[in-house]
């Protein structure tokens, strides 16, 4: 018993870095139609950009601030400079440029801080060994419940930023109808800018936090992450911010249990195989994730 | 002055012209209808009015030159339009469409959206269901609603009739008919069925590969014989 909530422990915590991250794709998707390819790439820059703050000696939880508007900034910025332009003239231009993306900030962090020894980003909690609380008998490490609580409340705040403002219900109309949209007044291009900068932000949350738990910082930071969080989206609807959460933290949970009760039938390198499995399995059997509606179909 | 000017209108899609130079106005007060048959350009002359299109000639609204103002500009200004087929947002409730209507302006919203439950009380049935799973009539008066909750002075209404059953355009047009006369609300409307139309406009203007070719009152062009066998069927 003690095992089986350590690792749904272990497993929820880390299934919040998934979720942020693929809430980050579903309101890219949910507002412009595209898959961003270079999502798990723009939260590892963020994430360097955070460490970088730091380490000029900006407090963390300022350099996290920072790092998040550097990364709005980012998706804002690549959206309405390059994939608002390609996406006129072709879709599958979008699918390219983001892979070219992806590529362009791996070595542009490659380039900046690949050559120094390889940089510790100190976690946002307290992480010696005795910094813990046993619930139910399993070993709860208060970075976990530090990163599940932070994940959780930007998530919420996600929510009730869509369900609850102006500015969500603009987003949400132009997601509907775009055209409809631009009729009732609504600026659609800063809206669509905004939902690439607000998962660009959101990447650089899940990055840092990924970061912390890692400790060390390298160009190859999210790739994992990002594998993860694409299996989250496509599991969970690639149009349903609520079913990317459920699916990031289930995916978590399952991993877990997974290496956990069976390390010898999956392994650590079988997980990732696991993950882009259901990627193919979903896409196969069920194109709209289980919380999706049926009309996604571009993927 | 006219409410609406259009002079020497001229619009399309990439290179292909569509609208070859329209003249077109439309009073403060009136309800003037555009007819003609499909592919004529009456939508793209609805679009080009409300700059969802490149144009060039010139557009006047209330004295005011929108030729080269954005689409977006134009609701807060006065000019509500409705599209053809898709004027609703099919993954938002009807409550949160009237809110999207609204987004132009602030204040008495609630009070709004009041009033229009009451003129078109099954989208008060309605209100916290999607507007995708309403029927075609219940999604033109949430379109037409949604239009009025910016308070236009002009509200553009693209077939308004397209794919409903007669008695429920029969009730979409009494509504236009009645805010037309009762509140002064100018209206320029699109319809294929000109008998209808001719019973609620005061205008019309008669288009035909992207060129008016005839206009006058409503009067007028119903008892035109010529008008009448090519268009009224009769
Ligand atoms: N989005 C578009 N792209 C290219 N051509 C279009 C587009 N929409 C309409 N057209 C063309 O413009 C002409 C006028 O169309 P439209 O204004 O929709 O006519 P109507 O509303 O009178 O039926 C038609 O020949 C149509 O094929
Ligand atoms: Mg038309």
């Amino acid at each position: 018993m003690e095992r089986f909530f350590q690792y749904l422990f272990d497993g929820l915590s880390l299934g919040s870095i998934y979720a942020l991250l693929a809430l980050g794709l579903v309101v890219v998707f949910r507002g412009t139609g595209h898959l961003n390819f270079a999502q798990g790439e723009m939260a590892m820059i963020c994430t360097f950009v955070v460490w970088q703050f730091n380490d000029w000696g900006v407090p963390l939880v300022l350099s996290i601030i920072l790092g998040m508007i550097v990364g709005f900034a980012l998706g804002a910025g690549v959206e309405a400079t390059i994939i608002r332009g390609v996406a006129k003239k072709s879709q599958a231009g979008v699918f390219v440029v983001s892979i070219a993306l992806f590529l362009g900030l791996n070595s542009l962090a490659a380039m900046i801080w690949g050559s120094l020894p390889p940089e510790q980003l100190p976690g946002l909690f307290p992480d010696e060994p005795d910094d813990f609380q046993r619930i139910f008998g399993a070993v709860w490490r208060y970075e976990y419940i530090g990163v599940l609580a932070v994940a959780l409340v930007l998530m919420g705040l996600l929510f009730l930023l869509f369900a609850k403002t102006k500015f969500g219900l603009a987003m949400r109309a132009v997601a509907s109808n775009p055209e409809s949209a631009r009729l009732a007044g609504i600026p659609t291009g800063i809206v669509l800018a905004s939902s690439w900068g607000i998962a660009g932000a959101m990447g650089a949350l899940s990055g840092t936090l990924w970061g912390g738990i890692v400790g060390e910082l390298n160009a190859g930071l999210m790739f994992t992450v990002f594998i993860y969080a694409s299996a989250a989206a496509t599991l969970g609807g690639f149009d349903s911010p609520g079913g990317a959460v459920i699916a990031g933290l289930t995916i978590g949970v399952g991993e877990q249990f997974l290496a956990g009760y069976f390390p010898g039938w999956i392994g650590q390198e079988m997980k990732l195989s696991a993950a882009l499995l259901t990627i193919f399995v979903v896409l196969l059997v069920k194109p709209s994730g289980l919380f999706g509606s049926t009309k996604v179909e571009r993927v | 002055m006219s409410l609406l000017e259009v002079r020497a209108l001229s619009a399309g899609y990439g290179p292909v012209e569509v609208l070859h130079g329209i003249d077109l106005d439309v009073d403060h007060g009136e309800m003037v209808v555009i007819l003609g048959a499909n592919g004529a350009g009456k939508t793209t002359t609805m679009r080009a009015v409300s700059g969802m299109i490149g144009r060039s000639g010139s557009v006047t609204f209330d004295g005011v030159d929108i030729t080269r103002t954005n689409a977006e500009k134009l609701v807060g200004m006065g000019i509500a339009h409705v599209p053809q087929g898709r004027g609703t947002f099919p993954d938002l409730t009807v409550m949160d469409n009237l809110r999207v209507g609204a987004y132009a302006r602030s204040g008495g919203i609630a009070a709004d959206i009041d009033r229009w439950f009451a003129v078109f009380p099954r989208l008060a049935e309605r209100r916290d269901q999607r507007a995708g799973s309403l029927s075609g009539g219940e999604q033109q008066m949430l379109a037409i609603a949604r239009a009025l909750m910016s308070h236009p002075k002009l509200l553009l209404c693209d077939e308004p009739s397209l794919g409903l059953a007669p008695l429920i355009t029969q009730e979409v047009f009494e509504v236009l008919k009645k805010l037309n006369a009762d509140e002064g609300l100018s209206v320029l409307l699109v319809e294929q069925n000109a008998n209808l139309a001719l019973k609620v406009a005061q205008r019309v203007y008669l288009l035909e590969t992207g060129t008016v070719v005839a206009s006058g009152s409503a009067a007028q062009i119903a008892s035109d014989d010529a008008i009448r066998k090519a268009y009224l069927g009769a």
